[in-house]
């Protein structure tokens, strides 16, 4: 089995997913290559996208130390080099064998994923198979080229497959051109399977040159050399491809033999390379000590590779007597249970229109509920009511584990963007000369995928801002006694239905002080309005529009931000972010996140004779109101809990919607739900408490989006549609709007 | 920041190469740089006016612009002409290997190769004074 | 659109009067008589329980699940400054459907029917005299009735 050592799962999947990605692919290939033959008209491009399709996988499997399937893939490789070098027919006994190789192929990854016994014996019987069907002799060298004058420099860039199209082209007559085409980088991709397209029919095309003659100061365009061959004339080549720009020129056929093209190495050399450093004709490589250099270092290798000799004096193959027309037997049982169905790429709103669904099913099955309760209730069904209550919990259960899946499915891990931060970090440090220490914590900590999409953005400012601001230069630090090398923090951890980030470091910390002086010479906020601030409303001021001392144009995005951005951008992810800070000892910034954006589980309650929705993550207790235990205090109503002080909001009066929201009369119960985002806290008074819910929460639309708190709103069945509160914003706006005016700016501000 | 640019059509060989050049250990041992990958000739291409690369590791069998093609156009490149590059290659293209070699790359790694070993051979392209 | 009458024979003679015709669906407001362009109608519904929107804009009334998408319902009388009057029977929401902009439910009276008009019997706004909003693009006559012509581009976006 395929030992990854240290190589971490991610690599690993990375491996099984081409590897099977590129297998499926061969199945396909070699399907059309089967109708090609049959229809004598086999692309040569098929042959040998298939031959470099097995390149790669004896590539990979080699770095992933699969060694089964390298090895395997060694003798493929030589097989299907030799057809498409032409040394070897594409008969039907051939074909027959590439079939139970990819067959084999998939076995084998089962077996490195410890899904399937060793598929040792098999290998050794195909590749005994191999070896019957390879042809002895070596294909005579002719120096057909010496018929062009090819320009040496063109000539001797081309790789051996490609001097093999070139040689059979030649063969069959065609002439040759070279093109010169400028192309765009912007709209390269495009205009190449463009250019191919037209070419195809003409003739085809060997290879494709970046002239060194470019112009290196235009990084705009590339130029092209193509080498073509083609039954056409240049004028034809010129009018069907229609570049603009584009120069045909025909290469000159030599009268007679002729000298052979001075190519840069003799072209025709077949013989293998010596197994380290350079041939003797050959300059040697400028490397010191070229003995260390490959092999030595390379993982434990698969039986064939090193012991390479001129093909095809069969390799080393310990099976070779039984030559076994049943060598696909057992790899084709393991045909339809292909590696790919572990692990496969959706497209999220896939799982979206599933949680949609989803929804739809919880609304029938709360009908089902109600059905069930009501045939318990009547006399003569009541038996019948009890087997479908039965029956509703477990649709119910299955339901939950359902949507439990899906919301896996979702999930990614924060490593990633981590270690994208971790690159950006690196850069900034090294340009500044700033030594610097990314610590991260909890990179396995999972969270929507949607949401991670978003994060990596304010995720890189926050560092880099306490890059900025926060980390001092080398001789600061050393004067009070920090150690030279700055650490910035990084850490995730889920905390119930949140996750939390933390961005800490250990620099200069903020002085409230100075932020308030800043604020005031940038006319964020008046001198009046500076005079009750706490600490904490100051760090906040950093987040205001307008504070930026400057705007930063991140590495990673390539745009200009400045935190209030950040704050916004969270915001719109259903989170929050707050500081802490002490002077001296350094900063800390809490981005608090929901972990999934698609389903939450709410607390219904009712207003004014309407129904609302509180997420539940945000909701910390609820309890019966009792007004004797509150004050006033400043304007805003305080309820002693616990010998802690909670601000109340009243929904009704936020929301201006008519409540039997009267304190004072004392028959009506209301209630208090206490929300907390963060580590504020807040208390809002409801008329009634309905239940909990888990509901598919779905965004208003366009024309709604100057409504503040908000997140959203769902259906609770029987047609009725609530509204989601937007904690976070419900606080930020009611807590905001408490100390001074220019918090409640913000909360306006909020998207 | 130097950067180093890796031309190779496979994903994982590329997450390969860039896991053992981004290592923290090797990072610090040759003075840090940043990794660029390009899944294509042609990608290299579009990314060579962001050189000078410390080195650049390609690998030959590419449709379109192969790597060898990749290997001319740095030598007679006016702005990369001194950059190091490895060839990484699996041994049966070995006449793509010798020549690959001949139009100046400076070393190449038979694939399946170590991240140690392309850390060896990066290592003192890039940084002849050590190790 | 069991609401629409049709009549296609009329409609059919109209059509060979020559020039281009473009299918209007008419419903009243109070006593006026108005148009959309059908095409940009998905839907007529009866009106579903609506939930309000706390703090929302003046004109909207609140948001219903038209199988399981949300929509915002806006209610015309507000919009055109006539006094609101309760639901009745007739009461529906036109949901539009316009390309580019997000679907919106319109309140309105009751529908009437779909006349075809072809350009020459279109006025231009102007006709009703003074400053028209750009969401009046003309009036059309048909069989004495005068229709105002919305354009709803210009209804929903402002």
């Amino acid at each position: 089995m395929a030992d990854f050592g240290s190589e971490s799962s991610e690599k690993k999947e990375e491996f099984f997913s081409e590897a099977q990605e590129i297998v499926d692919g061969l199945g396909k290939f070699l399907l059309d290559l089967e109708g090609a033959v049959a229809a004598s008209r086999v692309d040569p491009d098929v042959i040998n996208e298939m031959f470099r399709a097995v390149h790669t996988l004896k590539g990979i499997a080699g770095l992933f130390g699969a060694t089964r399937m390298s090895g395997m893939s060694h003798e493929l490789e030589n097989m299907l080099d030799d057809v498409r070098m032409g040394r070897l027919d594409l008969t039907s006994n051939v074909i027959d064998l590439l079939f139970k190789a990819v067959d084999l192929y998939t076995h084998i990854l089962l077996f490195e994923r410890g899904e399937a016994p060793d598929p040792q014996q098999e290998i050794a019987k195909l590749l005994a198979s191999f070896a019957a069907v390879t042809q002895p002799e070596e294909a005579p060298t002719s120096n057909i080229f010496t018929q062009f004058d090819l320009d040496p420099g063109m000539f001797g860039v081309l790789t051996e497959y490609e001097e093999h199209r070139l040689k059979s082209n030649i063969e069959s007559g065609l002439a040759l051109f070279r093109l010169r085409v400028r192309f765009n980088l912007t709209v390269l991709d495009t205009a190449l399977e463009d250019l191919k397209k037209k070419a195809k029919p003409l003739g085809e095309i060997i290879t494709y040159l970046p002239a060194p003659s470019t112009d290196e100061s235009d990084f705009e365009n590339l130029e092209l050399d193509i080498l073509m061959a083609s039954k056409s004339d240049a004028a034809t080549i010129d009018t069907t491809l229609s570049v603009e720009g584009l120069v045909v020129n025909p290469v000159k056929r030599r009268s007679g033999g002729g000298p052979p093209p001075k190519a840069a190495a003799a072209p025709v050399s077949k013989s293998p390379l010596p197994k380290i450093g350079a041939p003797p004709s050959l300059p040697p490589p400028t490397i010191a000590g070229p003995a260390r250099l490959p092999q030595d270092l390379a993982p434990e290798s698969h039986a064939a590779h090193g012991a390479k000799s001129v093909r095809p004096a069969a390799p080393a193959h310990a099976a070779r007597t039984s030559v076994a027309p049943q060598a696909q037997g057992q790899a084709g049982q393991f045909v339809g249970k292909s590696a790919a169905q572990t692990t496969v790429r959706v497209d999220i709103r896939k799982l979206d229109r599933l949680m949609t669904i989803l929804g739809e099913l919880a609304i029938v099955r709360s009908a089902v509920g109600r059905l069930a309760e009501r045939l318990r209730g009547s006399v003569e069904h009541r038996e019948l009511g009890t087997d479908l209550h039965r029956l509703h919990r477990t649709f119910e259960r299955q339901l939950g584990q359902m949507q439990n899946g899906i919301l896996e499915v979702r999930m990614v891990q924060l490593g990633p963007v981590f270690d994208k931060l971790q690159r950006g970090l690196r850069a900034i440090s090294r340009e500044y000369s700033r030594p610097v220490n990314l610590v991260i914590t909890g990179q396995e900590t999972e969270i929507d995928k949607l949401i991670v999409e978003e994060l990596s953005d304010p995720l890189m400012h926050m560092v880099r801002n306490a890059f900025d601001h926060g980390i001092e230069i080398v001789e600061d630090r050393l004067k009070v006694g920090k150690p030279e090398v700055g650490t910035i923090a990084l850490n995730a951890f889920q905390k119930g239905n949140h996750v939390v980030i933390e961005v800490e470091d250990d620099g200069r910390g903020m002085d409230p002080k100075l932020i308030i002086a800043s604020a005031i010479r940038k006319g964020v906020i008046t001198e009046d309005e500076s005079r009750e601030m706490s600490a904490r409303d100051a760090y906040r001021l950093v987040f205001m529009p307008g504070f930026s001392t400057k705007t930063v144009v991140t590495d990673l995005s390539g745009r200009g931000v400045g935190l209030d951005v950040v704050k916004t951008n969270i915001a719109k992810l259903g989170g929050i972010v707050d500081v802490t800070s002490e002077v001296g000892i350094g900063t800390k910034m809490t981005i608090t996140l929901p972990v999934t954006l698609a389903i939450i589980n709410v607390l219904i309650v009712e207003i004014g004779g309407r129904s609302f929705a509180i997420p539940l993550a945000s909701v910390e207790e609820a309890f019966v109101y009792d007004p004797s235990l509150t004050r006033n205090v400043e304007g805003r109503e305080v309820l002693s809990l616990r010998g802690q002080s909670l601000p109340i909001c009243h929904l009704s009066s936020l929301f201006q919607v008519d409540a039997f929201d009267d304190a004072s009369d004392s028959t009506r119960k209301f209630y208090v739900v206490t929300v907390a985002v963060g580590i504020r806290r807040l208390g809002l008074l409801v008329d009634r408490l309905e239940g909990q819910q888990d509901i598919v929460i779905k965004p208003l639309g366009r024309s709604l989006k100057s409504v503040h708190g908000f997140a959203g709103a769902a259906e609770l069945g029987d047609q009725r549609v609530a509204l989601v509160l937007d904690v976070a914003a419900i606080v930020e706006e009611v807590l905001a709007g408490d100390q001074s005016r220019f918090l409640a700016m913000a909360g306006e501000g909020r998207a | 920041m130097r950067r180093v640019l890796i031309v190779e059509d496979s994903n994982a060989v590329r997450t390969f190469v860039r896991g053992a050049l981004e290592d923290e250990d090797f990072q610090r041992a040759v003075g840090g740089f940043d990794v660029l990958e390009a899944a294509s000739g042609f990608e290299a291409m579009a990314l060579m006016p962001r050189g000078p690369f410390a080195c650049i590791v390609t690998d030959i069998n590419m449709g379109d612009i192969n790597g060898l093609e990749i290997v001319n156009f740095v030598r007679k490149s006016e702005h990369h002409r001194e950059t190091p590059v490895v060839i990484i290659s699996t041994q049966s293209s070995s006449r793509d290997i010798e020549r690959g070699l001949s139009l100046g790359a400076n070393a190449y790694l038979p694939k399946p190769f170590s991240a140690v070993a392309l850390q060896d051979v990066v290592r003192q392209l890039v940084a002849p004074g050590e190790g | 659109m069991a609401d629409i009458v049709r009549s296609p024979g009329r409609d059919l003679r109209r059509a060979n009067d020559g020039g281009k015709r473009i299918e209007y669906l008419a419903f009243t407001l109070g006593s006026q008589i108005y148009a959309v362009p059908i095409q940009h109608i998905a839907e007529i519904l009866k009106p579903p329980p609506i939930t309000e929107i706390p703090r929302a804009p003046r004109n909207v009334v609140g948001i219903i699940s038209v199988r399981g998408k949300l929509v915002t319902v806006v209610d015309l009388r507000r919009r055109f400054g006539l006094v609101e009057s309760p639901f009745d029977r007739r009461t529906r929401i036109l949901l539009t459907d316009t390309g580019d902009d997000e679907p919106i439910g319109l309140l309105v009276d009751e529908v009437r029917q779909v006349y075809r008009l072809a350009e020459h019997e279109i006025e231009p706004a102007a006709a009703l005299g003074g400053d028209q909003p750009a969401y009046i693009f003309g009036i059309g006559r048909q069989d004495d009735a005068l229709l105002v012509l919305l354009e709803l581009k210009a209804l929903i976006e402002s």
